[in-house]
């Protein structure tokens, strides 16, 4: 009699492989917004690695090399008092993607937690939640950033704050309805009649749910709040000279004179421009592929 | 229908006094010393004690919170927006004197979004993935990532180092000098015309594309109805709807696009205005100006919410 030895399962995939194997799809499914992917990631890698890509420090100025047009040595050209431009928007980089994520990490994450309990809890919390939510997107948004960066003086947490206030309502709006439709559902019917605590459904149960349209609204707000911050440094209430953004580069080449230099405005605007569509696109990836209903509408 | 306009302006008054109170705790609460605001952090170290006790009780910030607020609400109420901290002319007057070049802005670059938008959501709709449906969504992608005030910027730069061309500087009313007050609209009109033009051709084709495949589209062309009178007469109409809503939102676009568009053409508007004001760390023209923009954003949504109801009798009858 023979004996059949069973044989080993295969190994779990590991989450790493599971993560690779999703990248890799990703690149097959939506080619073009995984490139534009690959940009967003190289535009990281560069703002992360700024002291060492850049080839002069940012904030030394050449009294030998004054607003000179791009060059050999200085590809980008130099500001008003020497610096290397391109530098400056390397480093702008670290500035504007520092801001960005903050404001979506704050911003975007607080009003999708607050959608989450709206939508979860309902009732009166939910209708002044709502009015609240309703009188902050009254506001232009870049307008109420700039009151708050005024309000609360310049500087890098306070334009991160700013920005932020301004992305908490879409967060609200959006996870809310989510959440209003997931509530429905017979799982987390199931899961209240087995007697799950609020805490436990609301986290466990309809909260990964809720990551799609996250990551969907998260790299949307990526870009905005990039031109926000650009937007801010070029009217003065962003985070102060000397430190380099591209906002207050350009805002400084206004300031050089009657005619400004054309490379003082092209280049920190190219980045801005690059850096969102970036962003942009990957976002539309991430929708066509999270979520296709949603192609086309946010 | 005009209860339905009641509830909507009874709903949008309350919003107003909302946005009033925000706006107040924002500019007076917010830093813990609106001194800070006007002198900067490193101003405000600088003065003595006394100094600030002074300052504080000059501009009446040493009454109660709530006794401020009912005096500012007061002067809105009066219509004279206060004064400026640092110059003589107050904020009413400053309004005459602003608000119509930036009102026209703000109209002509909503006639310039639907005028290029709406011929390229047709185009692109009528004719999905073909290429100039590819390359006008490529333009709209590339219209949402680029900055206004930048290619305003490339704009000015571009015509002073070509043409030795720059708008006039100062302002000039539509009826008294046409033509300069033409050269000084046309510019901001047109950045910011763009940039919402790529959002309402984004809006405008998925919303036609999803109107082309209704059935009363299909029996308009069964009845032999010519293909582009089935397009302009059947399903244009309702596929605007909501591009009219959206049009709605972006005016929040322009609004706030504004200010460093204006900045970026010198353009003497109110925009220009609330630059000034901010780079002059002015929080009581601040205060007013957000105010005021926030609450003409509120106006004009109750306006589009009053049209689409007129336009389209589902929301009529809710």
């Amino acid at each position: 009699m023979t004996v059949t030895i069973a044989r080993p399962l295969p190994p779990p995939p590991s989450r790493l492989r599971n993560a690779l194997r999703g990248v890799g799809y990703f690149f097959r499914r939506a080619p073009l917004s995984a490139f534009w992917g690959v940009i967003a990631a190289l535009i990281i890698a560069m703002a992360v690695a700024a002291p060492v890509v850049a080839p002069y420090p940012p904030l030394k100025s050449d009294f030998r090399a004054m607003q000179k047009p791009p060059s050999e040595k200085h590809w980008f050209g130099t500001d008003q008092i020497g610096r290397d431009t391109l530098s400056r928007v390397i480093h702008g980089s670290q500035t504007s993607l520092t801001v960005a994520f903050g404001a979506v990490l704050f911003g975007t994450t607080l009003g999708a937690l607050w959608g989450l309990a709206c939508g979860y809890f309902g009732g009166r919390f939910d209708m002044v939640s709502q009015r609240i939510i309703e009188f902050l997107q009254s506001f232009p948004d870049l307008i109420l950033a700039m009151a708050i960066a005024m309000a609360l003086g310049g500087g890098i947490a306070t334009v991160i704050v700013a920005i932020a206030i301004t992305r908490i309502p879409f967060g609200g709006r959006v996870i809310r309805s989510v959440v209003l439709s997931l509530k429905e559902m017979q799982y987390v019917e199931a899961a209240r009649g087995i007697g799950a605590s609020h805490a436990r459904m609301m986290f466990r149960h309809i909260l990964p749910q809720c990551v799609a349209p996250f990551m969907i609204l998260a790299t949307t707000h990526l870009g905005v709040a990039i031109v926000i911050e650009a937007s801010l440094g070029f009217l003065g209430v962003g985070i102060p000279p000397p430190t380099p953004t591209w906002g207050n580069m350009l805002s400084d080449a206004l300031n050089a004179g009657l005619v400004p230099p054309w490379w003082l405005v092209l280049f920190p605007g190219l980045a801005i421009t690059l850096t969102v569509l970036a962003f942009n696109l990957l976002g539309d990836g991430i929708r066509d592929m999270l979520d296709p209903r949603l192609r086309g509408s946010v | 229908m005009y209860s339905y306009i009641a509830r909507r302006l009874a709903f949008g008054l309350l919003t107003v006094i909302g946005v009033s109170i925000m706006v107040f705790v924002i500019m007076r609460i917010l830093p813990g010393d609106p001194l800070i605001a006007i002198f900067g952090p490193d101003g405000f170290t600088k003065l003595t004690e006394e100094q600030r006790a002074n300052y504080m009780r000059e501009l009446g910030l040493s009454e109660p919170l709530w006794v401020q607020y009912l005096a500012w609400v007061k002067q809105i109420a009066e219509g004279n927006f206060g004064r400026s901290f640092f110059r003589s002319e107050s904020v009413a007057d400053m309004l005459v004197r602003r608000a119509p070049l930036t009102a026209e802005i703000a109209l002509l670059s909503v006639v310039i979004s639907w005028v290029v938008g709406i011929p390229v959501a047709i185009i692109s709709a009528l004719k999905p993935n073909t290429i100039a449906d590819s390359a006008a969504r490529f333009i709209s992608i590339l219209f949402l990532a680029v900055p206004g005030f930048w290619i305003g910027m490339l704009i000015v730069l571009g015509l002073l180092f070509w043409f030795g061309y720059r708008a006039p500087l100062t302002g000039a009313g539509l009826f008294d000098d046409p033509w300069a007050n033409f050269e000084l609209v046309i510019g901001p009109a047109v950045v910011l015309g763009l940039g919402q033009a790529a959002y309402i051709a984004r809006m405008g084709r998925s919303s036609l594309l999803e109107v082309i495949r209704e059935d009363y589209v299909r029996t308009a062309r069964a009845k032999g109805l010519n293909g582009r009178l089935v397009i302009a007469w059947h399903a244009l109409p309702n596929a605007l709807l909501p591009v009219i809503t959206l049009s709605g939102v972006l005016m929040g676009l322009v609004l706030a696009g504004s200010v460093p568009v204006e900045r970026a053409f010198a353009t003497p508007g109110l925009g220009f205005a609330m630059f000034i004001a901010v780079s002059e760390r002015d929080i009581f023209v601040m205060q007013n100006l957000v105010f005021i923009y926030a609450a003409v954003f509120v106006l004009i949504n109750i306006a589009i919410d009053v049209a689409i109801a007129f336009l389209d009798p589902r929301i009529r009858l809710r």
